[in-house]
């Protein structure tokens, strides 16, 4: 069954709100409200701390790491509006970018599948979402959806570099579009889609009757439909899913408390899910 | 017994006293405590005495207690419990049962003196009944008054003698002694249980209910249905009563609920906001009262009785009452002075109470006197430094007292922390504490200049303060050291702050530029300075979690078993941010060395004062713990003191290996191989690799593979020799079956492996993108069979449909009459066929039925048609057999050629995958076979800079100065065909001049002395 391989004493001085592990699995990013991120290796069952990274001058809420072939790209965004991209060079850590252009707690960062390029998104307690892209010469880029949740956004995720739609479609190959899903204080779940170099939304998921806590696209292993996964405070998880005749949707569960993350698992067949109760379940 | 004071407060420690119900006698100097066991008594003005006890004999709570109103019978009270009530009368330390009173069937839940008639009480109780007593006649109630539904707080009114009110649920009912058996007003008040009423102790027909769903709600009872006013504290309120003075009422929030909120709250009921809120008690307030002040005193005090055991005194001063529209006329000044002064105080004196607890003061005064009301508790103040040293509480954390001289006249003291080791000594001048400070020095730290000026004014502001009222201050200055290392951001400490706070300030990082201290917590509040309510929209931390990392990894983090879900038990975690700094506000004196967070909504002030740029952290949120109670005291004293210290609650994160959950298999991905050349081969490994891991499935569908892709079933060229395998139940349609399957289970790794094997990309009918072309093999027959020669009207309908002239074309013409004529005649069209009859050449009937229906999609060749035979004539048959071969081609496909790019994802989620797992080449094996390979890599451009504008550009011209970019170092002329050039020095020219250049020369034509054709062979391209 499912074996500990590796327990991390990460000796935060604060709770820890995210634990990410990078691409290939060798290390192991956490974030605290005592400010930090911490980063250990973890290859081979070890649990080395490789650095600590300040920077951020409030909790830090969460972290994505890059595809490799971006480097050592690691983002965090925290409660003092910030979103940093650390970057490892030569083995060492440091601030390779920062964005300071949200007003209010920054709750959520995802890159993008590399596909797209270096490409990451942020929500914020603001209402908006940013999508900042590296130009690739060291300047960036930051387009903005204001408003696109009223109250805060919690939660962005983006969509498999896949349009479900072509798969059966022999008439050549098609260039994905950029989409990702967001969520928010107004109960929603939205679905964005970049056309013509500008995010629109273009669909708007009603399902939950009070906060959406957090939103996961569920990766494309080829199966002709999309899969999105949400959850809440209102207690429930609802699976999201159109097979090329609009979205359906289904409650997955009522929990007994509140649900503040999904995750898919690489083949998107097991969720995770986690809240409250200090609780994990897989399904 | 322990007493101490601070700037607006009396405290007095019963840790033995079990009462749950308090009453101040009419003449505020007795405090009855109630409890099961006995009943107290505290002289207030006394407060530090023992108090007195008198034990009951009952199994049964005392419900609620209460001092007769009138001054001439002021030593008698009631106590009710169970469907009793108890006189008694206190005198000479005694307590003497007088009578017992029984009317009710069950418990009396509330009695009400009346304030002008000393010998009558009320008794509810939820049997439904109101009881009026006479003292002097015991047995049975003088009046009985019923209702439909249980009483729960029963008052006189104050100034109204016969008139009384009783709540019942969210109602409020008004009875007149005189006036029968029947209320003379219903007031439907609240919604919810009514949980305490009061009559305004200025207006006879005033009162306020305060209720369960969270509101205060003043009512006149002579206009019963439009409430007069209301006031939301925002939880449910368990207590309201008027202040004595101005406009004022005070609230407590209901015991049960243990929302961390211990204080009492005063209101402005005109202006209706909170004026201040009494923070310090450590539990629950079970019971306040206001004492009665002697005539000509400017202060008022509130008595309070919490589940701490604690009694304590507020003293509301003049610029209190102001602030509830008291009108006090003259306002004296320095009272504000020295109420701002006592509160720096208190916040120091509040970070001890817990290792107060611990030690036993006995008769150990305390420095100040109540200058302020001097009928209050009165407190010896040491006279000598000798007396100080000897009294002072050495119990302070962080902080060794190392050596205290009396003869020197210094002390010593070092403080040591994680982050800080301090070295004091404090220098104690003749006249001290008259009027001088002592001074202060540091003997050795670990801190930098700034923060050490800062840690002196800190000691020197509190020392000046106590020296200009010449008390001793060497405590207070130690206990304002530890509380200014203890809380890194703010040394300074806040004055009072009414009603606007100060935004908080960031927390400075200059103050320890290299390593932030460990003990800092986050301020949440600090950043939203302007406007702390947008932490309502800012989600609840999310404490654990847990995410599949693509490697097949399942991180989990949380929290640690000590956590508890949060103070509320119970409850659903809260969903923002906010919830966490109220809470922190609410509960911050639950941890005395840290403060909290006052959230900013909080406009009014607190006593004691705190400071605004507090901290709060989620952890807390969790460690949060109900009071231990009932715990040996010598237990405690050996308790660490940092047990009062919130630990991290963090477990460790957790690695888990999720592989097993999913459908792919690590294992696999290293050991299958992948080669079409010898497949029969490749599947057996493939298999025993499969059987390796348990995956009985894989065993079988790789043999089942072996034998589909066997060179027996290989199919043959031509398509009239037999039936190609694929066409067979057991071949496409099993192996459709068996993706179906894997993709149902998401078994992503045998896909891709599948598509490895049985896709075959090389000859793939891709279908073009333009229009005519992609007709060429008709899209709804792609699954289906077609048979090559035979007749099928099925696929020809379906090609006519889709707009065929080509292959209508080749039909008329095609050597092989038989099938297609007679296809010809059974075209179903009416249509055609009249324009066949129409036709006047019937020779050549059906190239015309050709012509008519080809001019419907492609009429520019309707004139040219005898040409256009002609000349296709050759052409034709070879596409026919073309296409012949194309049919049969795919018909020999055990893969769906219309779902190639599902396979491209299949492989490519797969070699991802791959990649996660470090299996590159692998990954790299997989993505071959992909039918639309990646755009290759253009290679290397070289860039022109302009000769003209030195620009750079590509292509010949430049795009700024439009002239031809690159010059020719021999000719001088603008190079816009052939150009060579030397990769070293990046001169060039034309390829001809050059070419003669350098069969005679090697260095470059421009003169700088680059030998470009040695430099060639340096350069690897």
């Amino acid at each position: 069954m499912v074996s500990v391989i590796n327990s991390i004493d990460t000796s935060h001085e604060d709770m820890i709100h995210d634990a990410q592990l990078d691409y290939y699995g060798t290390k192991l990013a956490t974030c605290s409200s005592d400010r930090s991120i911490k980063i250990f290796d973890v290859k081979g069952g070890q649990q080395t701390l490789v650095t600590e990274l300040r920077g951020h001058d409030g909790p830090v809420w969460q972290l994505a790491w890059a595809h490799p072939m971006f480097g050592n790209l690691i983002a965090s965004c925290s409660y003092d509006r910030k979103v940093i991209i650390w970057k490892e060079t030569n083995g060492s850590w440091g601030k390779l970018y920062e964005y300071q252009n949200h007003d209010s707690s920054v709750n959520s960062v995802n890159f993008a599948p590399h596909e797209f390029g270096l490409l990451l998104a942020c929500g914020s307690s603001d209402g908006s979402i940013s999508i900042i892209s590296s130009t690739g010469d060291g300047t960036w880029d930051a387009k903005k959806i204001p408003n696109a949740h009223s109250i805060g956004c919690n939660a962005v995720s983006w969509a498999p570099p896949i349009n479900p739609g072509d798969l059966l479609d022999p008439s050549g190959r098609h260039q994905p579009i950029k989409q990702l899903v967001s969520g928010g204080c107004d109960n929603l779940v939205k679905i964005w889609k970049e056309e013509d170099g500008q995010w629109k939304e273009d669909q708007k998921l009603e399902g939950h009757s009070d906060w959406v806590r957090d939103v996961a696209w569920a990766p494309s292993i080829g199966l002709p439909k999309s899969i999105i996964a949400s959850c809440s405070q209102d207690l429930r998880v609802i699976i999201w899913t159109n097979d090329g005749n609009g979205w359906t949707q289904k409650v997955l569960n009522k929990f007994n408390d509140v649900i503040w993350h999904i995750s898919w698992s690489i083949t998107g067949n097991i969720l995770a899910t986690s809240g409250g109760d200090n609780k994990v379940k897989l399904r | 017994m322990s007493l101490q004071w601070s700037g607006e407060q009396v405290v007095a420690k019963f840790p033995d006293v079990q009462a749950n119900t308090m009453a101040v006698d009419c003449m505020g100097v007795w405090v009855a405590l109630a409890g099961r066991r006995a009943i107290s008594m505290v002289n207030l003005k006394k407060p530090k005495e023992k108090p007195l006890k008198s034990a009951r004999q009952s199994k049964w709570d005392v419900s609620c207690v209460q001092w007769n109103q009138v001054p001439s019978h002021l030593n008698l009270f009631v106590t009710a419990y169970n469907q009793k009530l108890d006189l008694h009368s206190w005198k000479d330390s005694n307590i003497t049962s007088l009578c017992s009173m029984k009317g009710h069937s069950r418990t009396v839940s509330d009695v009400s003196w009346s304030p002008s008639d000393p010998n009558k009480i009320l008794s509810c109780s939820v049997d439904t009944f109101i009881n009026l007593w006479d003292v002097n006649d015991p047995r049975k109630p003088v009046r009985s008054f019923q209702t439909v539904s249980g009483a729960y707080q029963v008052k006189w009114n104050r100034l109204s003698e016969n008139m009384f009110a009783t709540t019942h649920e969210g109602e409020l009912r008004i009875w007149d002694i005189r006036e029968g058996t029947s209320p003379v007003q219903y007031i439907a008040a609240h919604l919810s249980k009514i949980h305490g009423l009061d009559w305004n102790p200025n207006s006879k027909s005033e009162l306020a209910t305060c209720s369960q769903d969270c509101s205060v709600k003043f009512w006149d009872i002579n206009n019963p249905r439009q409430c007069k006013g209301s006031l939301n504290p925002g939880s449910p309120v368990w207590r309201a009563r008027y202040t004595p003075f101005g406009q004022g009422i005070v609230t407590v929030v209901v015991p049960q609920l243990r929302r961390g909120d211990n204080s009492l709250h005063l209101w402005n009921t005109a202006r209706s906001n909170p004026v201040h809120q009494f923070v310090g008690h450590q539990d629950v307030i079970l019971e306040f009262q206001w004492r009665k002040q002697p005539e000509g005193s400017v202060d008022h005090q509130l008595i309070t009785w919490s589940k701490d055991q604690s009694l304590r005194v507020w003293k509301i001063d003049s610029q209190l009452q102001k602030r509830c529209g008291h009108d006090m006329g003259e306002m004296n000044d320095s009272s504000e002075n020295e109420s701002s002064q006592g509160g720096r105080e208190s916040v120091s004196q509040n970070s001890m109470h817990e290792n107060d607890l611990e030690t036993d003061h006995g008769n150990k005064d305390f420095q100040r006197q109540m200058s302020m009301s001097p009928d209050s508790v009165v407190f010896q103040q040491p006279q000598t430094l000798e007396q100080e040293f000897e009294l002072m509480n050495t119990n302070i954390p962080h902080i060794q007292v190392e050596e205290l001289d009396a003869v020197k006249r210094t002390c010593s003291v070092s403080a040591v922390s994680r982050n800080f080791n301090i070295g004091l000594r404090m220098q104690f001048p003749e006249n001290y504490p008259c009027s001088e400070p002592p001074t202060f020095e540091f003997l050795e730290s670990n801190l930098n200049y700034d923060i050490k000026r800062q840690l002196h004014k800190v000691m020197l502001d509190t020392a000046l303060m106590h020296a200009k009222r010449n008390t001793s201050c060497l405590e207070p200055c130690l206990r304002q050291l530890s509380l200014a290392l203890n809380q890194p951001y703010n040394f300074r400490p806040e004055e009072r702050k009414t009603p606007d706070p100060e935004p908080a300030r960031p927390f400075n990082l200059s103050w320890h530029p290299t390593k932030p201290p460990y003990n800092s917590k986050p301020s949440y509040m600090a950043w939203h300075s302007p406007s702390g309510l947008q932490d309502i929209n800012i989600p609840f931390p999310r404490t654990s979690g847990a995410r599949f990392s693509a490697a097949g990894y399942l991180v989990v983090f949380g929290r640690s078993h000590e956590a508890r879900k949060g103070p509320s038990g119970t409850e659903i975690t809260p969903k923002a941010l906010y919830d966490l700094t109220d809470f922190a506000s609410k509960s911050r004196n639950r941890y005395p060395p840290k403060l909290y967070s006052i959230p900013f909504h909080q406009n009014y002030s607190i006593s004691p004062p705190t400071p605004v740029a507090e901290n709060v952290s989620i952890s807390e949120w969790y460690m949060y713990r109900p009071k231990v109670t009932n715990q040996p005291k010598g237990k405690r004293k050996h308790r660490p003191k940092e047990s009062t210290e919130v630990k991290p609650v963090l477990a460790p994160v957790k690695i888990y290996d999720s592989s097993c959950l999913l459908p792919i298999q690590k294992e696999l991905g290293k050991n299958y191989i992948i080669d079409r050349s010898n497949i029969p081969a490749m599947c057996s490994h493939n298999a025993k690799a499969a059987s390796a891991v348990g995956r009985k499935d894989l065993v079988q569908l790789w043999s089942l593979v072996a034998l589909t892709a066997s060179e027996k079933l290989k199919p043959q060229n031509n398509p009239d020799d037999e039936l190609p395998w694929a066409q067979h139940p057991f071949g496409k349609e099993m192996i459709k079956y068996l993706f179906d399957f894997y993709m149902k289970i998401h078994d992503v790794q045998t896909l891709a492996m599948l598509v490895c094997v049985l896709w075959d990309r090389e000859n793939a009918i891709v279908p073009p993108p333009k229009k005519e072309k992609a007709s060429l093999l008709p899209q709804s027959t792609s699954m289906e069979y077609v048979p090559p020669n035979m007749d099928n009207p099925d696929f020809l309908s379906s090609s006519t449909d889709s707009g065929w002239p080509l292959t209508s074309h080749l039909q008329v013409h095609s050597t092989r009459p038989p099938p297609h004529t007679s296809v010809q005649s059974r075209l179903p069209s009416q249509h055609h066929l009249s324009e066949v009859s129409s036709h006047p050449d019937l020779a050549n009937m059906t190239v015309g039925v050709l012509k008519i229906r080809r001019s419907n999609s492609l009429s520019c060749l309707e004139d040219s048609f005898e040409d256009y035979r002609i000349e296709d004539e050759e052409g034709i048959k070879e596409k026919e057999s073309e296409r012949q071969a194309k049919i049969h081609e795919n018909n020999c496909r055990l893969l769906d050629p219309s779902a190639q790019n599902q396979y491209d994802v299949f492989l490519m989620s797969y070699a991802d995958i791959l990649f996660h797992w470090g299996y590159t080449n692998n990954s790299k094996l997989v993505l071959k076979f992909m039918t639309h390979l990646p755009e290759p890599h253009t290679g290397i451009e070289f860039g022109v800079q302009c000769f003209h504008c030195s620009q750079d550009g590509r292509g010949a011209k430049c795009g700024s100065c439009k002239n031809l970019a690159f010059n020719c170092s021999i000719c001088h002329i603008g190079v816009k065909g052939n150009s060579m050039f030397c990769l070293k020095c990046g001169h060039g020219g034309h390829t001809t001049h050059i070419l003669d250049w350098f069969k005679e020369n090697s260095q470059c034509p421009t003169g700088c002395s680059c030998r470009c054709v040695e430099a060639k062979s340096e350069i690897t391209m």
